[in-house]
């Protein structure tokens, strides 16, 4: 597991009052999106019974767990245990969080728990970025790349000449003429992944079509990498007990 | 005068799909509860009487006898919607909706045994329960991705229909056998708006608060 900035979500897709589980190499995160529009990017699990936060539900600006309801505000503070109403919180009670950011349309977090300042996430905000979708994917993130840095970027609206490809850690961008998309890369574990998608340009210009062919060519990279995956056996989905 | 009565199995998704619909429906009838776990009661002589085919839920309308979710579900639509909105009479939508409506009975049927082995120690394989649920899954996010591209909320046209309803408890209930919601963020928002329906209920496995 490399120490870095992952995107974990799509901004948009994440509405206000939203909570949602995802992981990064195996490990379990809750994203959620408070009422004042700030989202965040904790541990997935409640210090309590060590229940999963995504399983309970946002009121406002604090999370509260299915399970016993207790409330955490925006900075992971316990703020509020149902069961004991007169009680001042401890402020040792707090969900272990992860440093997140949003950038280019995409939510973004830090994979140290409760660290010290990360470093800066590398690249600038561009704006504005349409988005396209999140898109999982039964393979390994360095097999999504590997198909990543052949594909070509597909034609939206200003069509012109060879794919232009570039990529960090965790971002790959596809240029072609004046069109571009940029895939955010999320290694969920070791034979799963997601793909982040967003069209580098206005939803004016990029909503509607060019999201639905983005789309598609999304789906087509997902069954060649997949493919792919299940020629070598690296899919092995388990139902849990 | 009618009467309609549900013979319901609480934690059976099949049936909460009939008990969702009466509800938006605001309909009432008589609920006959069934031990299915661990009574068997739906194999017992009186409901094979009425349904041999050993399964719930059945509705029945004084002489009227119905099995199978989702026909139960077309048959109430029919009867008692009269605006016509959850069954669209354009053909176009009324076929659509049909077609969703086959695939929650047929391909959203692993899914159902999946949970049953999970929680019922049926028999089955769970690995291949579990990977077909899951392609059915993602065929549904892959169509409601492209649905919010039209700026769509529903399976099936511009409102809610019997889709949205009997697409809504396996997904919904993916949890209870192992699948999470992780893959499906279309399915998540849409989930939402199914859940603010007027006269949604939920059943054991799906939360009142989310």
């Amino acid at each position: 597991m490399e120490t870095g900035w992952y995107p974990v979500a799509l901004a948009e897709g994440l509405e206000r009052g939203m909570s949602t589980g995802t992981r990064l190499f195996g490990r379990e995160l809750v994203v959620w999106r408070d009422s004042a529009d700030t989202s965040h990017v904790w541990e997935d699990r409640c210090p309590h019974r060590g229940m999963r936060l995504s399983f309970g539900f946002v009121r406002d600006n604090h999370i509260a767990c299915l399970y016993h309801g207790w409330q955490y505000d925006t900075s992971a503070q316990c703020r509020y245990i149902p069961a004991h109403p007169e009680l001042a919180v401890p402020a040792t009670i707090r969900v272990a969080t992860y440093p997140s950011i949003e950038r280019l349309g995409i939510v973004w977090g830090y994979n140290e728990l409760d660290g010290d300042a990360p470093p800066d996430i590398g690249f600038a905000e561009r704006a504005p970025m349409t988005p396209v979708r999140s898109l999982y994917v039964d393979a390994s993130a360095a097999k999504v790349f590997d198909a990543l840095v052949l594909a070509e970027c597909p034609p939206l609206k200003n069509v012109g000449g060879a794919t232009q490809r570039s990529r960090t850690d965790a971002l790959v961008s596809l240029k072609s003429g004046g069109d571009e998309i940029l895939v955010a890369v999320q290694p969920l574990s070791d034979v799963e992944s997601a793909l982040h998608i967003v069209i580098a340009g206005p939803p004016d210009v990029y909503s509607g079509d060019s999201q639905k062919r983005v789309s598609a060519w999304g789906e087509a990279l997902r069954r060649e990498v997949e493919g792919a995956a299940r020629h070598v056996g690296e899919l092995r989905h388990e139902v849990a007990p | 005068m009618s009467e309609i009565t549900l013979y319901d199995f609480e934690l059976d998704e099949n049936c909460y799909k009939v008990r969702l619909l009466l509800s938006v429906l605001g309909l009432s009838y008589r609920k006959v509860a069934v031990n299915v776990v661990p009574g068997r009661e739906h194999l017992a002589p009186a409901l094979m009487a009425l349904n041999p085919r050993g399964s719930l839920p059945i509705l029945t309308n004084s002489e009227f006898v119905l099995s199978e979710a989702e026909a139960i579900m077309i048959y109430l639509a029919r009867a008692y919607d009269n605006g016509n909105a959850w069954l669209p009479t354009d053909p176009k939508a009324h076929g659509l909706v049909a077609m969703w409506l086959q695939f929650a009975g047929r391909d959203l049927h692993a899914a159902f045994l999946a949970r049953r082995l999970a929680m019922f120690d049926a028999s089955g394989d769970e690995v291949a329960l579990g990977f077909a649920a899951r392609s059915a899954f993602r065929l549904m996010e892959d169509h409601m991705t492209a649905r919010e591209f039209d700026r769509a909320a529903w399976f099936v046209g511009d409102n809610p229909s019997l889709a949205d309803l009997a697409l809504f408890p396996a997904i919904a209930l993916s949890r209870d056998f192992g699948i999470e919601h992780e893959a499906y963020p279309a399915l998540r928002r849409w989930m939402r708006r199914v859940r603010a329906i007027p006269g949604f209920v939920t059943m054991p496995g799906i939360p009142d608060y989310y």
